[in-house]
């Protein structure tokens, strides 16, 4: 399925403050299945996904198309099907950021997070089209 | 670590529902098919390691920093 038609996310229908399950938890975190979703005003366009069993942990995310507005990744049917995606606008994406220790940012475009709007399931995908991508993309940041 | 030898198109069933068959050999290449429900996660293992090593580093304390995407600041004439 390509998300390219992927609207911006719609700041009026923000899922602040939304608790997401993962059935799977992200990739080194399985046993984490809940997060919440935090947007603080003055770190917009960031955002915190946020763990629910330990809530000072949280991974810095961002939406990918804000940064990399060409960025269309082709999730494949087993992950629609487990995700209960049944138009692209269901979708919302977001890439975690990595911020390093020497400075500067970077996010992950190889592993997004999709989340199903609608039921606010969410997995974190490797997208068919992966090897595409870069795991450590810079993100400009002042 | 279990070794088993299988022929083209033969398969091994893991835990009763996962399949795995030997689907094409292409010199050394092996393709393998691999039927799992889906709550089981399928990886090739160097990409897992790849983004599990990124998400472990990119767990972070809320309280740092988070900078500014640059481009949006320069919409924001410096003072």
């Amino acid at each position: 399925m390509k998300t390219m038609e992927l609207p911006q996310r719609d700041e009026r229908n923000s899922t602040q403050g939304d608790v997401v399950h993962l059935p799977l938890g992200l990739l080194g975190f399985e046993q984490v299945k809940n997060y919440s979703l935090l947007t603080k005003p003055d770190e917009e366009p960031f955002m915190w996904f946020q763990m629910d069993n330990a809530p000072h942990k949280a991974f810095l995310v961002i939406s990918p198309f804000l940064p990399f507005p060409e960025y269309q990744p082709d999730l494949s049917a087993a992950d629609v099907e487990f995700l209960g995606l049944t138009a692209p606008q269901d979708a919302l994406l977001l890439t975690i950021v990595t911020l390093k220790r020497e400075g500067g940012a970077v996010i992950n475009l190889k592993g997004p997070i999709v989340i199903n709007q609608r039921t606010l399931i969410g997995k974190q995908v490797i997208p068919n089209n992966a090897c595409d991508y870069a795991l450590n993309h810079p993100l400009p940041v002042s | 670590m279990l070794v088993l030898s299988r022929k083209l198109g033969e398969s091994i069933v893991i835990d009763g529902r996962i399949r795995v068959k030997i689907v094409r050999l292409e010199g050394d290449i092996v393709k393998l098919g691999i039927e799992a429900p889906s709550e089981v996660p399928v990886h090739r293992q160097e990409i897992y390691e790849e983004i599990q090593k990124s998400n472990q580093e990119a767990a972070a304390d809320q309280s740092v920093k988070v900078p500014r995407l640059s481009f949006a600041a320069k919409a924001t004439p410096a003072p």
